[in-house]
């Protein structure tokens, strides 16, 4: 495979009519390989259609070069045929007159029963065969962009681009071209680049989707492989494991866009106030019943309280929005899994190390694994069923969803099954998945089980698709579940403000924790705005009674305040650095012992604490202790590694932060 | 109309007439009240203007309107004969207005320096009324024949001349695409999507400038002695106080010049039909 278009650092600078300019792309490198099928996504005005203007030629880049076979483009040609999403077939001409018109241009030398013979034979192949009489106004739009993909490929260009072909079409006129087209593709190896908005449509169609940020200055934001095989059908491919993790994939990354842009539309002033750096702040979080605090405080008015006048809570739908919020500071800070800080500020998101501070354990526990009903209906309901059952059913993948890789639950999940003589890498498959799109999986079959918080397991639970095998209760009980974070540059510039937004979450934390107002959250939690599902699903603990997974030992099961709960423990993120490290998702930093030091900010959650008057909250958790009764030893992480039998070959390795700055305000 | 087409049989004229009623009533009555009206006030003595029944009651111009094709040489040729040298003169002068504001408009379109040197004097000059043309054009050629066609030229050609350089420039910029992708010959792009794209407009052009030049020869000729024309006999007629015989020039001005406009309709639906 060799490269057939480079796109090499294209920016692209339109004059305005009211004087000034404005940057569409910037810094687009791109390769597409002989035979490739691309497709550009983004939101309206992103520049995907520039781009494609300029690969054609129809539009010259202001700075960097486009290659087509090592030749700088510098004028469009028939070598890079362009189909237009209105068609553009003159209407005077008749649909065989309309393709004769490219074929006589490009191919002058051709006889004419030659060119004839091609005009025939690409009518044929769209399938309009009867059709070369007529005017394109006697068609319907599907058959006209018929006619014009034709007209396209009738002059055998090196390159087909397509702009929002089938965008004006009805839903069955499109999927019929796409399948044509597709089929077409794979006859001819053409290579292709297509701009599309229909995220349905690229998955279909392309092998390599190419996402673009929102202008201006748009640049590639991510480019997915679609490695489902060909030749593909329309209604077969949504059965392939790829397609739902591509098209949400895709829909996060829309999203994301659109989120900053709403973002970047709001005033952003930081407003100073009851000596306060900033009482305005954007808050993100999941809907999870572990939210509840942020909620609590909101309602209660606990952040105004403290002169925190304007918090808006930002709800995601993955654990990834609340980190792409931090690193792109749309979010102030935010709730998050209890392994994001160290995880961040390791650099294991992939881009550059970046330090989060934690000043407060928002819960503990709340999350269990539930397997489908399939599984429990052939006899599984112990942990050794599920090894002997994965022993009997090799051949079939078994995936089981977390939803991030630094979650308690991937962690929790991982040491329960290689504790119980499963490899979370090799005999089952974890895939990451929003928390929504679990429970949709776990019914059609896609996956195994998960390993997630509330409310996901009792609604599975209740709906009798799934059935809770364990819960954190019996894996490490009072373990670190949800964690205020924020960077630590926000924490620097902000440094009375995030004592103050610490406070409104300690004291929204000491409400939760008091049972008798449970049923008042589980109201509060079923708005819309929150988790948006029936109260009676929205549980903090098992009921009195109750056995199984949600209560084995009668202990509540979310904690949210008390003796030594909410303080921000290094040994704990230490451990949470070791298992990060054992499953390879960073390497184990050399430097563990500064990395702990900034990542618990205890000395902002001890100010809290005092200024509350809850002193006693303050006292430090002793000894980490799983159900397998391993030790560990904060004081040698690097033995208890090694100690470890189910491991990937990790490393060890000094990971530099810096020194800690504030963010520029 | 389709009712009726289907079912021609059903008590035919009858029901014709029931579903054309509307249709047609109105202008007919409207016409017959005008005339009514007009010879009311002529009878009356009102207006010194005689009546539309005085084209029959003047014995002269009942000649005139019995005997159109008559020819005594020299002037004094009948109604059919005098329109005709005028439509010669408008078809001179309006060829040659077509040829060159449909070649000028389509330098001005596809140039915009073009284009901003000279909108201006076009909307300048476009203002001038055909009569102030007329001593101009006097001067220029020193005779009647060239100066009543350069009247008809300059009239005319400044909307034929408009429109085509609209029409060029509203070319949809995905038809210019196509072209670019194609690698087009000039003269290709010429032929195959300029002219067919640009027509309607230049046909707006023409059909308006039609009626324009009709109206510019009437006024030209009024004022250029001794030539066979419609409107130089009107002129005559007035000076030897014909006035039924003006009544008379008015009506075939008035259908001769519908009638043009008609054709160039017709001629618009036939050479580009429904864009």
């Amino acid at each position: 495979m060799t490269a057939l278009v480079e796109v090499q650092n294209i920016e692209k600078d339109f004059p305005l009519t009211g004087g000034g300019h404005y940057l569409a792309l910037k810094g687009i490198d791109l390769e597409i390989r002989k035979g490739e099928f691309i497709s550009l996504i983004g939101h309206s005005g992103c520049g995907k259609s520039t781009l494609l203007n300029m690969i054609a030629g129809l539009d010259l880049p202001t700075g960097g070069t486009v290659l087509l076979e090592g030749e700088t483009v510098k004028r469009p040609g028939p070598d890079k045929m362009v189909v237009f999403q209105n068609y553009s077939l003159l209407p005077w001409l008749t649909v065989r007159q309309n393709i004769a018109l490219a074929v006589d241009e490009v191919m002058p030398d051709l006889g004419r029963s030659e060119k004839d013979a091609v005009i025939d034979e690409h009518l044929e192949m769209v399938g309009l065969g009867q059709a070369g009489t007529k005017l394109p106004a006697q068609l319907s739009g599907g058959m006209r962009q018929r006619v014009a993909i034709a007209r396209a490929l009738a002059i055998k260009p090196k390159l087909l681009l397509l702009d929002e072909p089938f965008g004006a079409l009805d839903a069955l006129t499109r999927g019929n071209l796409q399948e044509k087209l597709m089929q077409i593709c794979n006859e001819h190896a053409l290579t292709a680049v297509m701009v599309t908005h229909d995220v349905d449509e690229a998955v279909l169609l392309s092998d390599r989707i190419v996402m673009l940020t929102n202008g201006p200055g748009s640049k590639i934001g991510g480019i997915l492989e679609v490695d489902i095989p060909r030749p593909r059908q329309r209604l077969t491919v949504v059965h392939h494991p790829s397609y739902y993790s591509l098209r949400s994939e895709i829909i996060y990354f829309l999203n994301r866009q659109k989120r900053v842009k709403q973002w970047q539309a709001r005033p952003h002033k930081v407003l100073a106030r009851h000596g306060l750096e900033k009482v305005n702040l954007d808050l993100g979080f999941i809907p999870l019943a572990a939210c509840a605090p942020l909620a609590v405080a909101e309602a209660k008015g606990f952040f105004a309280k403290h002169g925190l006048d304007d918090v808006q809570l930002v709800r995601e739908t993955s654990w990834r929005g609340v980190l792409d919020g931090l690193v792109d500071r749309t979010l102030d800070a935010a709730m998050m899994p209890s392994g994001m800080p160290t995880w961040m500020t390791a650099g294991g998101h992939g881009g550059e190390p970046l330090p989060i501070v934690t000043a407060l354990t928002i819960s503990r526990n709340g999350n269990e694994v539930t397997l489908a009903r399939r599984l429990a209906e052939q006899g599984v309901t112990t942990v050794e069923d599920y090894r002997a059952w994965l022993g009997s059913h090799e051949r079939e993948p078994h995936r089981i969803g977390i939803v991030h890789p630094a979650s308690m639950h991937n962690l929790l999940l991982r040491y329960w099954l290689a504790a119980n003589g499963i490899d979370p890498d090799r005999d089952v498959h974890l895939q990451t998945l929003p928390p929504a799109q679990m429970l949709a999986d776990l019914k059609d079959g896609s996956i195994d089980g998960y390993c997630i918080g509330e409310p996901w397991n009792f609604r599975a639970a209740r709906s009798g698709h799934g059935v809770p095998i364990v819960g954190d209760l019996e894996i490490w009980s009072g373990h670190p579940g949800k964690v205020l974070g924020a960077r630590e540059d926000w924490a620097q510039a902000y440094p009375n403000t995030h004592i103050a937004l610490t406070k409104a979450l300690l004291e929204a934390c000491r409400y939760c924790a008091d049972p008798a107002h449970w049923p008042e959250m589980g109201e509060l939690l079923s708005d819309r705005r929150y988790l948006g599902i029936n109260a009676d699903l929205i549980r903090f603990s098992g009921q009195p009674g109750e056995s199984g997974a949600f209560a084995p030992h009668g202990e509540p099961h979310h904690l949210f305040f008390g003796a030594g709960l909410n303080r921000p423990s290094r040994s704990e993120h230490l451990w949470i650095l070791t298992q990060l490290a054992r499953w390879a998702e960073i390497p184990f930093p050399r430097n563990y012992v500064e990395i702990l030091e900034r990542v618990c900010s205890v000395g902002v959650f001890s100010t809290a604490a005092r200024e509350l008057g809850l002193e006693d909250v303050s006292y430090q958790r002793q000894g980490i202790e799983l159900f397998d009764g391993r030790p560990f030893n904060p004081e040698d992480p690097i033995a208890y590694l090694n100690d470890v039998s189910v491991h990937r070959d990790f490393s060890i390795a000094e990971i530099p932060i810096g020194q800690p700055r504030a963010m520029a305000v | 109309m389709t009712i009726t087409a289907s079912t021609p049989s059903s008590s035919g004229p009858l029901l014709w007439w029931k579903h054309h009623r509307k249709l047609i009533l109105p202008p007919l009555l409207g016409i017959f009240g005008f005339l009514l009206a007009w010879q009311l006030s002529a009878s009356l003595g009102l207006t010194r203007l005689p009546g539309p029944l005085s084209l029959f009651t003047e014995t002269r111009t009942r000649e005139l309107l019995l005997y159109p094709f008559y020819d005594r040489g020299g002037l004094d040729k009948g109604l059919f004969w005098q329109t005709l040298a005028s439509l010669g003169r408008v078809a001179q002068g309006y060829v040659l207005a077509a040829v060159v504001g449909i070649g000028a408009g389509i330098a001005v379109g596809l140039n915009k320096t073009l284009n901003r040197a000279f909108d201006p004097l076009f909307q300048f000059l476009r203002m001038v009324a055909p009569l102030a043309w007329v001593p101009i054009a006097l001067v220029i050629f020193q005779k009647n024949q060239p100066a009543a066609i350069f009247v008809i030229f300059i009239t005319a050609v400044w909307p034929i001349l408009i429109n085509t350089a609209e029409g060029v420039r509203q070319i949809p910029q995905d038809y210019h695409n196509v072209a670019l992708v194609l690698q087009m010959s000039k003269k290709t792009f010429f032929l195959k999507v300029l002219i067919p794209s640009a027509l309607p407009y230049i046909f707006t052009g023409l059909r308006i400038s039609i009626g324009l030049a009709w109206l510019a020869i009437i006024a030209a000729e009024i004022v250029m002695s001794g030539i066979v024309g419609i409107g130089f006999f009107i002129w005559d007629a007035y000076q030897q106080n014909y006035v039924s015989d003006i009544v008379l020039a008015v009506v075939w001005i008035g259908g001769v010049g519908l009638l043009l406009d008609r054709l160039m309709a017709w001629l618009q639906s036939r050479i580009s039909p429904g864009q």
